[in-house]
């Protein structure tokens, strides 16, 4: 589904990723891991090119991402992304959050998208929220309207950065529980996270970043089992133990 | 000295002062509309119009902001004809210069606006499969006009005032009507004075209007 072949990238001179080398099968979760710069949001950002890469090619449902060609709007359109600050639209309702790009990019009538949005705005159990503002909702029940948002243009993957990284402590659950239901119906999920109970759950594959490189990449079992490089086990062992 | 002023010959005037008003406002609803929209397109264009069009759009901004507006009324009045061939009268030409006069200013607004939306709604908007002019349509732009209201309201207020230059080139605003009736009557002093506060309650009841904004944008945030 998402295959990202040496991948390099730089802002200036500056080298943010070095020769990435992954992918995510069709119905795989596979959560990114690693300490804060190690490049892990730039990558997730370039498989929809919302940052350019300089050097490699990502291809996405056999589609090249990198190719001048390409009409991105479509692909995007197929592809999911939820945002570490929600980035809801402050001036729409909820419904019309939901609805806005059904519309104006897949052409779906008012009905059509309204049902969809409501729909999906009840599986994420925020059905008595529809006509209200972002900014009256809380940072969690913002997220889970953003998956919502994502969901509604039926995509074929998803992908999340950071999702739960802005989130208050109390607020994390209600976000990983719709996360999870989703892995478990079989979407296929590229996840940025420290959320480790939440790899450890659905996760088919951790990737753990480091200074824009690709440290480790394994089967959950192995990852957490024994990580094979020692920066992986250190950073494990800060984040899992207090 | 006041006892002196003679105001007998205000409500005689009121018609043809009123026919002068409605212009000025034409000026300024004109100016205000399509120097929004144009000031827009170059906010665009230096934002995200590649090196060219950016270069373009900042030559243009940065000249007419350099140029005193009383000059670019009479520059547009002298050119406008030779270019097209024909006059196009002063009314027409008032319209026109105001319009590409004011998208100078309108656009600095427009451009801080913009910028005043974060980067996040904009990637926002992209992986929902949004083009460039769908995301601003829908998203951005809504957003920057409503943080740059009070601005964009205040720089119509400046607006509304200049207008009074145009009786360099003879058209026929609210200034200019009541100059001729002040000369033809012999009042000037009454005359002013009386235009003058029709500037005032316009121009002070409009800015009160944007504190108002300003005071309720400041609690949405």
């Amino acid at each position: 589904m998402i295959q990202i072949k040496n991948v390099s990238k730089w802002y200036g001179n500056f080298q943010v990723l070095t020769d990435c080398s992954t992918g995510v099968a069709k119905g795989e979760v596979v959560v990114v891991c690693g300490p804060s710069g190690s490049g892990k949001s730039t990558l997730i950002k370039c498989v929809n090119a919302l940052e350019p890469i300089q050097q490699g090619d990502i291809i996405v449902n056999g589609i090249k991402v990198n190719d001048p060609a390409t009409d991105l709007p479509k692909l995007r359109s197929k592809v999911g992304m939820v945002f570490q600050h929600f980035e809801l639209f402050p001036h729409m309702t909820i419904v019309e959050n939901l609805t806005i790009a059904q519309m104006k990019v897949l052409n779906r009538g008012k009905d059509e998208a309204r049902d969809k949005g409501m729909k999906l705005l009840e599986r994420v159990g925020l059905k008595a929220h529809a006509q209200k503002f972002p900014g009256q909702l809380s940072g969690g029940q913002q997220q889970r309207v953003a998956i919502a948002r994502a969901l509604s243009m039926d995509p074929i993957c998803m992908l999340f950065d950071e999702p739960t990284s802005a989130l208050d402590p109390e607020m994390i659950n209600e976000v990983l529980d719709v996360m999870v239901e989703l892995a478990r119906e079989g979407m296929t999920m590229m996840v940025v996270t420290h959320e480790m109970g939440f790899a450890r759950k659905v996760a088919n594959r951790v990737i753990f970043m480091d200074h824009g490189t690709i440290v480790e990449d394994a089967q959950k079992d192995e990852f957490f089992g024994t990580p094979r490089s020692e920066r992986a086990q250190q950073f494990l062992s800060k984040i899992l133990h207090h | 000295m006041l006892s002196e002023l003679d105001f007998s010959i205000i409500p005689a005037s009121i018609p043809f002062l009123w026919a002068g008003f409605l212009f000025s406002l034409k000026i300024t609803v004109t100016a205000m509309v399509g120097g929004i929209i144009l000031g827009t397109l170059l906010a665009m264009a230096r934002l995200s119009g590649g090196p060219w069009l950016a270069a373009a759009a900042t030559a243009y901004i940065n000249t007419m902001r350099s140029i005193p507006l009383l000059m670019v009324i009479m520059g547009f009045f002298i050119i406008i004809p030779t270019l097209i061939g024909h006059p196009i009268g002063s009314e027409n030409s008032a319209l026109i210069t105001f319009t590409v006069f004011q998208a100078a200013y309108y656009g600095e607004i427009m451009r801080a606006g913009i910028q005043s939306v974060s980067t996040g709604q904009v990637n926002a908007s992209f992986a929902l499969g949004m083009t460039y002019w769908q995301a601003m349509g829908h998203i951005i732009l809504p957003q920057a006009v409503r943080n740059m209201l009070p601005l964009l309201l205040t720089q119509t207020i400046v607006l509304f005032q200049d207008t009074s230059l145009v009786y360099a080139i003879g058209a026929k605003d609210l200034f200019r009507v009541a100059t001729n009736i002040a000369n033809t009557e012999h009042a000037p002093v009454e005359m002013y004075l009386f235009v003058a506060l029709i500037y005032f309650v316009i121009c002070f009841s409009l800015s009160l209007l944007v504190k108002r904004m300003q005071k309720r944008i400041a609690i949405v945030r």
